[in-house]
């Protein structure tokens, strides 16, 4: 009895956070509550920020015995240099409460206009990113529409000027940073190329639309409940078109997103990097369109793609610890290489359809006393899982961060990386040519300076 | 009949003014120290700071050597919104004897805006006017702050 009267306790207390969620609480890192809502009574009518990356790095990786190189050696988004500078992100946006006495409604926008896969695809100076109104109206329910990040992987949802190294895991870079293939078809074979090729102009990222940077325009139900003994609880569920940041839905398909998580919030720590521990789990489910017959007709056919991941995340000062383990299911790009249409062929792993996994440990420790942080992260993913051309791309990144201030830091990364096609008959047919290719794949260096404003 | 009809006047505007919300009374204060901080500006930031004098003066005096009264009107009563996020804080510094005054003035402007009234934090007391309620206490000695 005095159980089931302490179960009916912690419903009612549960239902009464879940009631009155939408009073404002201090979250932890809770990035559908950052970036989806506003400090209820005080968010400012338009707050203008943004940030600025500006990087170098040197990949001292070698050419193949034909004196070729693959996008894996070179710096993106050009893929045609070794070394070199880059502004990579250069973004400015504004939010806040158009109307400040009614915090029940907020807004968020945010403009790319560094080099990048966002930019670079289709040539634009500009590109917007994040475009998204939430409504607050409903306990328990919230509503964000527009274009935002989608619910899921941690490295992914995280707000990117707090992300602690200058690249992606390869899990986040392969899988979940789509690239979308070219409408028309082109048989035409894109590298590997000569350094003398690359220079007079041959491009092996042939690419026509941006990188979908974690994102989708469409619609997002999400909430936060405290749910007592500091533990909040979050849910969010959206329906987008399943496209990136390009406002179109060509397939009449829609993606679905899930996404909770649970988090223990911990003293100390602000905004993104609150402190707290943190489990999530999420899922995506979706289809794209594909041409790959060497003809002229239009005959797309529709292939699903899938993912879904699950992780955790602590973090208190000194210390931080992040894991996560990501699974996909179709679409499985090989590369930049013959972007309009490639895929893995039938025989030796059928990208269009196989499998992938991905997961990463990484942890950081703030020196105490100091402005200095170390950081190291391993990152592993496994590409068309099981299949003649299956492929293991291991990477090292050791990392070190000096903060100036809170909002302005300078990352070093050394990355250390083992590319090959590993199933089993690496000199076969189907692991033969990648891996001739792959070989040479060495270290990349970066220093990335980064500030918020 | 004259005096009569001006006495009712009197009284009822009276009654009028004890019906309307809860108002500061004008207390007297034996505080060595007395201050009046004033908030009219939506930004977040002057939020946080305006509590944090508060703070301040709490701890740079001794237990009832000073007095702090916050007064909000127009775009700064957001301040004490019931669902301000500096709500606990607020709680809090109430509970250590900061009073809170929001303008009734501002609250019915809002009001009509809005269509409902907005809910203030239990601790705001409404004073008929934010302006005058400041011009009071001016009177009264307190040192006046608009950080």
């Amino acid at each position: 009895m005095g159980d089931n009267n302490q179960f009916k306790r912690a419903l009612i207390s549960a239902a009464c956070s879940m009631a009155f969620a939408a009073a404002g609480s201090a979250h932890a890192a809770n990035w559908l509550m950052l970036q989806g809502t506003e400090d209820p009574a005080s968010a400012s009518r338009a707050e203008v920020w943004g940030f600025i990356q500006a990087k170098y790095e040197q990949d001292f990786s070698d050419a193949n015995a034909n004196g070729q190189y693959v996008p894996p050696k070179l710096l993106g988004p050009e893929l045609d240099s070794q070394d070199g500078f880059n502004i990579n992100r250069a973004r400015i946006g504004v939010r806040g409460t158009g109307f400040p006495l009614d915090s029940k409604i907020n807004y968020f926008a945010l403009l790319e206009m560094g080099n990048n896969g966002i930019t670079h695809g289709n040539g634009a100076f500009a590109k917007l990113t994040d475009a998204s109104i939430t409504l607050n109206h409903i306990p328990g329910a919230r509503v964000r529409a527009g274009l935002f990040k989608t619910p899921g992987s941690e490295e992914a949802l995280q707000a990117i000027h707090v992300f602690d190294y200058i690249n992606f895991t390869e899990g986040a870079n392969g899988l979940l940073n789509e690239r979308f293939p070219n409408k028309g078809y082109s048989g035409a074979n894109v590298g590997p190329f000569t350094e003398a090729q690359l220079q007079g102009g041959s491009k092996l990222n042939t690419f026509n639309s941006p990188v979908g940077a974690f994102r989708d325009v469409g619609v997002q139900v999400f909430d936060a409940f405290d749910i007592g003994n500091d533990w909040e609880l979050s849910y969010a569920a959206m329906v987008g078109n399943g496209n990136g940041i390009e406002f179109s839905n060509s397939d009449g398909e829609y993606d679905k997103y899930l996404y909770l998580s649970a988090e223990k919030k911990l003293d100390g720590g602000k905004g993104g990097r609150a402190h707290g521990l943190k489990f999530f789990g999420w899922g995506q489910w979706g289809s794209r369109q594909l041409d790959i017959t060497d003809d002229t007709t239009a005959n797309a056919i529709t292939y699903d793609r899938n993912r879904a991941g699950l992780g955790v995340k602590y973090l208190k000062k000194p210390f931080r610890v992040t894991a996560e383990y990501i699974k996909a299911e179709g679409m499985i790009w090989v590369g930049p290489d013959k972007p309009t249409f490639i895929f893995t062929n039938a025989a030796n792993g059928d990208g269009r359809n196989a499998d992938a996994y991905s997961w990463y440990v990484e942890g950081g420790w703030y020196i105490p006393n100091t402005k200095w942080e170390i950081d190291a992260r391993f990152d592993t993913m496994t590409r068309l899982e099981g299949q003649p051309s299956q492929h293991r791309f291991d990477k090292w990144t050791l990392g070190v961060q000096y903060h100036f201030n809170p909002k302005t830091r300078v990352t070093f990364n050394y990355e250390i990386r083992d590319f090959e096609c590993n199933s089993g008959n690496s000199a076969g047919p189907a692991c033969g040519n990648p891996n001739t290719n792959l070989q040479g794949v060495g270290d990349k260096v970066g220093v990335q300076l980064t500030a918020i404003f | 009949m004259a005096k009569i009809r001006s006495f009712f006047l009197v009284l009822a505007s009276l009654l009028l003014t004890s019906a309307a919300a809860p108002t500061l009374a004008a207390e007297p204060s034996f505080a060595d120290y007395k201050y009046v901080l004033h908030i009219s500006d939506m930004d977040p930031f002057k939020q946080e700071l305006i509590l944090n004098n508060a703070s301040n003066l709490l701890d740079a005096y001794g237990p009832g050597q000073v007095e702090v009264e916050i007064v909000a009107y127009g775009p700064g009563l957001r301040l004490m919104f019931a669902e301000n996020v500096n709500a606990k804080r607020i709680d809090s510094l109430s509970q250590s004897g900061v009073k809170f005054a929001a303008c009734g003035n501002t609250l019915k402007g809002m009001t009509k805006l809005m269509g409902s009234e907005p809910k203030l934090t239990p601790v705001a007391k409404v004073v008929p006017g934010g302006i005058v309620r400041i011009g009071e206490l001016v009177k009264q000695g307190y040192i006046y702050v608009k950080p």
